[in-house]
């Protein structure tokens, strides 16, 4: 069996599925914020568009498909899996 | 006898869950709105009567946890933990779509011991998705009444009332948080410490951060194991994870799902309006409708407003007894207000599209195309909502930063705010553009036009670059982030805004109005009088203008303005309207009008026929630029100012920030007027 890589989340390509698998060892410094709103480990997501320039990420996740706006930076604590 | 004191119930969800909405439709009459264009930002308050028992409803602003992330979050924490005691419960409003995350906070609030109902908002919105949700499942899981709403078609809404009138708010006797193991023994010593009843407020008041930041007070409390696992930070993530696994769980049960759903409408918009090109133009073609439907349809109700002002001036000015009452009315009172009331249609127009892209969800995703162009400048994509409501007023302006989470961007965007065109400068503009520019046009677009423009340009650029300025100098607190929710469009409240808007409208003309009208009578008065040449009077009465007391006052400010190419008339018009800036045409009306060497002309082609004692123009095209370049950047409100003053709790950001303003305003207009000249 092939193994899936992990990536981060920023970089990981548009349109594709993926699942969060885990954050940044140290999530400290991350914003509490990503889990709040629901970016958590086992989660499924899409990262549908991004603003020119390497600016926010799109992501839609979630049973319920929503919605939100990260920035590259915010997108790296967020260690995911391919599913494709 | 019936109980006097109002019930107050709170309204609390999510961002973008539709809770003005329940809010609007809730409370038909009598409402005391603080919201501002751009975001709900201060909670407001509205009342409705339902069975002879009075409500009163406080919207508080959306937030995500109880932990919260900026200002706004702040106020919401606060108000519902502090104010505990006056209010009777809380109606939830959790949207169909996004159970998941509004469940987090609704269970945070369920812990804290406070009395709830439920509302689910928006269920045709689930239908459409194929979602079903069982209610009665739902109900039992979370102990509480649950009422299905859609808002917007008022379903759901008496039922709310009866559910309140019945006091039918429950609150839980279990949590649903428990704490974790490791931490329990030392929750509950710091409860009994702190005398808490509740555990999870004991684990809430620890993990914000709160207590720990004194440690010193609980010292004595904490062994060497508890100060190293209690870290603030930590402890919310635990909390946040477990809960959203139990809401989970809780979801499972209550959620079926039909495998196919139709593509939402947000889908396909969203293809456009987030486009990497498409974005952008459609964001510009909208800003372009919005200035266009601000100068031309306006053009209409403003010419009406004038006339009648006209009208009403020289209808006093003949039917009043002849004498000084007649001049303070006719010729003071009446051309002031006028000045004023005739850009009310203006600004009503701006601030109607602004609360329906805020309405709509469109404004998040301005946000989400502007983030990476602003953040070179220090600012955040958030900083643009504040910028471009600021080309309505200031104040909500600022107001709206408090959802900025990082200080350092508020801050900046806060002292730049200002100087974005707000619609009491187009008073000013326009009159010193109708003065100075000629009638031509370029391509079918009217040179004025082209100038008005080239204004809110170089307000928005000024507003870029002094915050790339000024963010070399102040230090940056915490880390800058972008963390937001993308709503789903909604259809905005047109009825609701128009009828906001009205409100905001109304509160430019009385609030201005009375400044206006106090200015008038006192620039009257000192008008009127002037020093007496015979020994046996006290005050010569109805002098020229050039001898009155005014005219003294203006000439002995003179050597101050005179390098900015203004004549004493001017310099009053730019110390009366320190104020606010719209009062500079209020006093040039009345001051003009007062002229009576020309009693019948109006009072703009009194203002152009106007000379200096040399026999220039009073304004010519040198001084008119320079008019415009000082009223484009100084910092002439005092209302904007206290709001700094308020948001910031800080006299040196206030200070500096007038300092900076009108200091730069003074030189540019120096140095543009003695190269023009």
């Amino acid at each position: 069996m092939k193994e899936k890589g992990l990536h981060r989340l920023s970089g990981f390509p548009k349109n594709k599925m993926g699942k969060i698998v885990g954050y940044d060892n140290d999530h400290l410094k991350m914003p509490n914020k990503i889990i709040e709103m629901g970016l958590l480990p086992e989660t499924i997501f899409r990262i549908l568009y991004q603003a020119p320039f390497s600016g926010p990420m799109y992501v839609e996740f979630g049973e319920e498909k929503s919605r939100i706006a990260l920035r590259e930076e915010e997108g790296n604590y967020i260690i995911v899996e391919d599913l494709d | 006898m019936q109980d006097n004191k109002k019930k107050q119930v709170l309204l609390v969800g999510n961002p973008n869950v539709g809770k003005s909405t329940v809010f609007n439709t809730l409370c038909n009459k009598k409402q005391k709105t603080g919201n501002y264009a751009g975001v709900t930002v201060a909670s407001h308050s509205g009342n409705y009567a339902y069975k002879n028992e009075e409500v009163e409803v406080v919207d508080l602003p959306g937030s995500y946890s109880m932990y919260p992330s900026s200002e706004d979050e702040a106020i919401f924490s606060k108000f519902l933990i502090d104010e505990q005691e006056n209010y009777s419960g809380v109606v939830y409003i959790l949207e169909a779509l996004s159970l998941k995350r509004g469940l987090l906070l609704f269970q945070q609030i369920q812990d804290l011991g406070v009395p709830m109902i439920l509302v689910v908002n928006q269920i045709d919105q689930a239908d459409r998705r194929g979602i079903n949700i069982d209610i009665q499942k739902f109900s039992e899981a979370l102990h509480i009444k649950i009422i299905q709403t859609n808002a917007k078609e008022q379903i759901g809404i008496d039922e709310i009332r009866e559910a309140v009138f019945n006091n039918d708010f429950v609150k839980t006797g279990k949590a649903s948080f428990e704490t974790p193991n490791e931490h329990k023994d030392f929750v509950k010593k710091f409860a009994s410490h702190k005398g808490l009843d509740n555990e999870y407020k004991a684990w809430m008041t620890l993990s914000s951060g709160a207590e720990l930041g004194r440690i010193d007070s609980i010292h004595d409390l904490l062994n060497e194991a508890d100060s190293k696992s209690l870290v603030p930070k930590r402890l919310q993530v635990q909390e946040t994870v477990r809960r959203y696994q139990n809401v989970d769980k809780i979801l499972a049960d209550v959620i079926t799902k039909k495998p196919q759903f139709k593509e939402l409408l947000t889908e396909k918009l969203d293809k456009v309006l987030v486009h990497k090109f498409w974005g952008y133009v459609v964001f510009i073609g909208i800003l372009l409708i919005i200035f266009q439907s601000v100068f031309f349809l306006a053009e209409y109700p403003m010419s009406w407003i004038d006339d009648f002002f006209a009208w009403l001036s020289s209808f006093t000015g003949e039917h009043l007894p002849a004498g000084p009452i007649n001049s303070l009315i006719s010729n003071g009172i009446i051309p002031g207000l006028g000045g004023i009331m005739v850009f009310a249609p203006q600004i009503g127009i701006l601030l109607y599209f602004l609360y329906l892209l805020e309405d709509s969800g469109y404004m998040a995703r301005v946000i989400f195309l502007m983030d990476r162009f602003l953040r070179p400048f220090g600012l955040n994509g958030k900083s643009i909502v504040p910028l471009v409501s600021g080309t309505a007023c200031a104040i909500p302006a600022v107001i709206s930063t408090r959802n900025i989470e990082n200080v350092r961007e508020r801050l900046l965007t806060i002292l730049v705010t200002p100087f974005m065109t707000c619609s009491a400068r187009l008073p000013v503009y326009s009159i010193v553009i109708g003065l100075i520019i000629s009638d031509g046009s370029f391509f079918g677009i009217k040179y004025k036009a082209i100038v008005l423009l080239g204004m809110y340009l170089l307000g928005f650029l000024t507003a870029l670059f002094s915050a790339a300025l000024l963010k070399r100098f102040i230090k940056n607190k915490g880390k800058t982030y972008l963390v937001m929710d993308l709503p789903a469009y909604k259809k905005p409240l047109f009825g609701y805004d128009f009828k906001m808007v009205l409100g905001k409208v109304w509160d430019f003309i009385t609030g201005a109005g009375k400044i206006i009208f106090i200015v008038s009578i006192i620039i009257w008065f000192l008008s009127y009088f002037g020093p007496t040449k015979k020994a046996d009077e006290i005050v010569a009465t109805n002098v020229k203008l050039d001898h009155s007391y005014l005219a003294k006052m203006g000439k002995a400010i003179e050597p101050a303005i005179a390098p900015l190419g203004y004549d004493w008339k001017m310099g009053v018009g730019i110390i009366t309207s320190f104020v606010a800036r719209e009062v500079f045409v209020g006093t040039m009306s009345t001051l003009y009008s007062l002229d009576n060497d020309a009693p019948e002309m109006k009072v703009i082609d009194k203002m152009r026929n106007d000379v200096k004692p040399n026999g220039e123009k009073v304004f010519n095209f040198a001084t008119g630029v320079s008019i415009l370049l000082f009223y484009a950047f100084a910092m002439q409100c005092v209302s904007t100012l206290a709001v700094v003053y308020r948001e910031t709790k800080s006299w040196k950001w206030t200070g500096f920030q007038v300092v900076m303003m009108t200091g730069l305003a003074y030189f540019v207009s120096m140095f543009v007027y003695q190269i023009l000249k």
